[in-house]
């Protein structure tokens, strides 16, 4: 034990005496967590021609008019409509395991005899037909606001139209009474009759919408809030700093072995186990203070809530050692610091892309969503945010937290496999 | 272990890297108190060998045993007798000379006034106490030289083994690394070093196995060895390849025990030094050996080295 302590003081001490290293380590995501904050809103709006994002629909009314507003919304540039998954046509309950897996943003539930009681136009709340929308909390507000504001106007419009003939016709008998079938010189003021028809028909629904839109969170989410910007970059942006660890951690092995330091250790009475452990210990410490430090910026500059203290204490942990196993790979793969710097940074990069650390994840096509899922970012990603915007605790983020330790697992394996001392 | 059981005891000890074989089964012993030289040119697997010693390469085949423990099977216990020196700059240039020494210290279980106490006594050794906490990243490469020695006698080993520990530094410092070493074996330290300098095996050590292509191809002490060889080498070195019609010329020559060609050069053996020499530079003025350079040289382990393998240690 006290060889690992020798071990990890010596490391700690020439990491702190190399500051290059260290504001790459702490300052580099935090000056991304305030730049992106801001600057990358736009990517958030997603919902564009270029990158439409895709609505699940359960359809459950066997009216047309139901069919009239999906037919609809199928001509909304920005949006995809998906009624069915591999061929399969959506239910209420996969809808919703699909949201809550993330791979759709949104879903819009149209309930049984949604046509039937939207055409009876009644103006109680509770009859009226009602469209649900199931979203995951962590998508983005600006985006959601901006698609469900879109797809209410569309089916607004075609309910508008849809019932305008009944409408009038209604409002129609009610003005003249027993002689609404009576065609006599007040038809030529028709028009303007009409005019005021249609309004105080629509006081007379109680002002309200046609249609009740109901907004929720797929069915196992606790009702939570949207995310902020800021609740999206905080550990979108840790994860990316905890991850560049690879290059600190690779290089100094490399220096090791370049320097011969190994050698000598390995000549002293203790285990390559032990020089491991040592070696590796002050990088996971320093990766606990990054994810620290880094959630700190988000509480004190942005008013950010972490929500369970423990659930994110387990996401960490796993995440730190999954980020250390992943830089021993890498420091047994390069044989040459270069190699170990291209490795690292090349790896640090792409895997936050991939893992929808830069970009989120619904937004990318889907292909890139599959490959999301091979990366140890998005896993966790998934588990903070299950801890800051879903408001979940420990037992809920174990999945996550089991499968990076199973990424950090896979990673020391291989790594230990390749890895030479000399 | 009594006083007479040796310290290191090597049998059959040998390393292959894929097809090529490093060290092909060398068996030595060193006795305690010895001062031991492995002597052999680059790539004679010297270097290998200290690894080997040192647990630091594992072996294909064979056994090393430190005061009679079995390295490979008892490593921690073993491990506490040997004091490494390698031949890199084995130490951290962020961190100061004490650090480093605190460091290195602690892994052999040193701490608080011990440890204190012996880093500064090897401080002092290397004559580096005024320098304890100066950054290693600023030492000059002779301060590094005697930091790596210092570093390696700080847990005060049974037996200190040394990889050429005076490779690229200057004649001051390189005197001072081999007068410390001389002084500590005098006062009981066994020693084993490599080094492909003759001048420092011949000087220093007590006995020298001599390495060539993985194998000791002797192992006595310096005189003897030399006594052994008691002939002087001739060495001529010629403009193009040396031919047999050329060898056949020089062969043919009275006094002359051993003709070796290595590419130009020709190394004759004669017991008649001074006869042959004569002959050899009237046979140039008449044209019929134009050799480049002539060189005479008394017998030492440089010669007896050409006699075993037909070049020098430096070819």
């Amino acid at each position: 034990m006290h060889q690992i302590v020798a071990i990890l003081a010596k490391e700690a001490k020439i990491l702190t005496r190399d500051r290059q290293a260290l504001a790459l380590l702490f300052a580099m995501p935090a000056f991304f967590i305030l730049v992106m904050s801001y600057t990358l809103e736009g990517v958030f709006q997603g919902g564009s021609k270029s990158r439409p994002v895709e609505v699940a629909v359960v359809n459950l009314d066997r009216g047309g008019l139901s069919r009239e507003v999906i037919s609809d919304l199928r001509g909304v540039e920005g949006i995809v409509i998906l009624e069915k998954v591999k061929g399969i046509p959506l239910t209420q309950e996969k809808a919703e395991v699909l949201i809550r897996q993330g791979k759709f943003p949104l879903a819009l539930l149209i309930p049984e005899a949604f046509s039937e009681r939207t055409m009876a136009l009644s103006m109680d709340f509770h009859q009226k037909g009602a469209v649900t929308f199931i979203h995951d909390p962590a998508t983005s507000v600006r985006l959601l606001s901006g698609i469900k504001g879109t797809i209410q106007g569309i089916i607004l419009r075609r309910v508008l139209l849809a019932t305008l003939p009944a409408r009038l016709k209604k409002a129609w008998a009610a003005e003249m009474g027993p002689f609404a079938g009576y065609a006599g010189p007040e038809s030529k003021n028709m028009e303007g009759k009409i005019d005021d028809l249609l309004a105080s028909a629509g006081k007379k629904a109680g002002n309200g919408p046609e249609v009740a839109f109901l907004s929720r969170p797929p069915r196992g989410h606790a009702p939570g809030r949207f995310p902020s910007a800021t609740e999206q970059n905080v550990p979108a942006y840790t994860i990316f700093g905890v991850f560049f660890i690879l290059l600190t951690l690779a290089s100094s092995f490399i220096q090791e072995k370049k320097e011969g330091t190994f050698q000598r250790i390995l000549s002293a009475p203790l285990s390559k186990a032990t020089l491991l452990i040592g070696k590796l210990l002050p990088y996971y410490l320093v990766n606990l203070v990054q994810i620290v430090l880094m959630f700190a910026v988000g509480v004190v500059l942005f008013g950010m809530k972490l929500g369970n203290p423990a659930a994110l204490i387990i996401v960490s942990l796993a995440l730190a050692l999954a980020a250390n196993g992943l830089g021993l790979l890498v420091a047994s793969l390069g044989k040459t610091e270069a190699q170990v710097n291209g490795l690292s940074v090349f790896l640090a990069i792409i895997l936050s892309a991939l893992g929808g650390m830069l970009v989120p994840a619904y937004i990318m096509p889907g292909f890139m969503k599959t490959l999301c899922l091979f990366t140890p970012h998005a896993w966790a990603l998934a588990g903070y945010q299950d801890v800051i915007v879903r408001g979940l605790g420990v037992r809920q983020v174990l999945s996550e937290a089991g499968i990076l330790l199973a990424f950090a697992g896979l990673f020391f394996v291989f790594a230990l496999w390749k890895f030479r001392f000399r | 272990m009594s006083r007479k059981e040796p310290i290191l005891r090597v049998e059959d000890l040998r390393k292959k890297y894929d097809s090529t074989e490093a060290v092909c089964g060398i068996s030595f012993e060193v006795r305690p108190g010895e001062f031991f030289g492995l002597l052999g040119p680059n790539g004679a697997g010297k270097t290998t060998t200290i690894g080997m010693l040192t647990g630091w390469v594992e072996p294909s085949g064979g056994r090393v045993e430190i005061r009679g423990m079995d390295l490979y099977a008892g490593p921690r216990d073993a491990k506490r007798a040997i004091g490494l020196v390698p031949q890199s700059f084995a130490f951290y240039p962020a961190l100061t000379a004490g650090e480093n020494l605190t460091f290195f210290g602690r892994l052999y279980g040193m701490r608080g006034k011990a440890l204190e106490e012996r880093k500064a006594f090897v401080l002092e050794m290397v004559s580096l106490a005024d320098r304890a906490d100066q950054s290693v990243g600023t030492f000059s490469n002779g301060m590094k030289r005697r930091l790596n020695m210092a570093v390696g006698l700080l847990h005060e080993p049974a037996l200190l083994i040394l990889d050429e520990p005076t490779v690229g530094i200057d004649a001051q410092t390189r005197n001072g690394i081999l007068e410390s070493l001389r002084r500590l074996n005098l006062n009981g330290m066994t020693v084993l070093y490599t080094t492909h300098y003759i001048e420092e095996a011949q000087d220093l050590c007590d006995r020298v196995a001599i390495m060539d292509h993985g194998k000791i191809i002797a192992l006595d002490a310096p005189r003897a060895l030399i006594q052994c060889l008691g002939k002087g080498i001739i060495r001529m070195e010629f403009h193009d390849t040396v031919d047999e019609s050329l060898l056949g010329r020089i062969q043919a020559h009275g006094g002359i025990t051993r003709v070796d060609a290595p590419r130009k050069r020709v190394h004759l053996e004669t017991d008649r030094t001074a006869a042959v020499l004569r002959d050899l530079l009237d046979l140039k003025k008449n044209g019929q050996l134009l050799f480049k350079t002539l060189d005479v040289m008394e017998p030492d382990l440089e010669s007896v080295f050409i006699h075993l393998t037909g070049r020098g240690l430096r070819d």
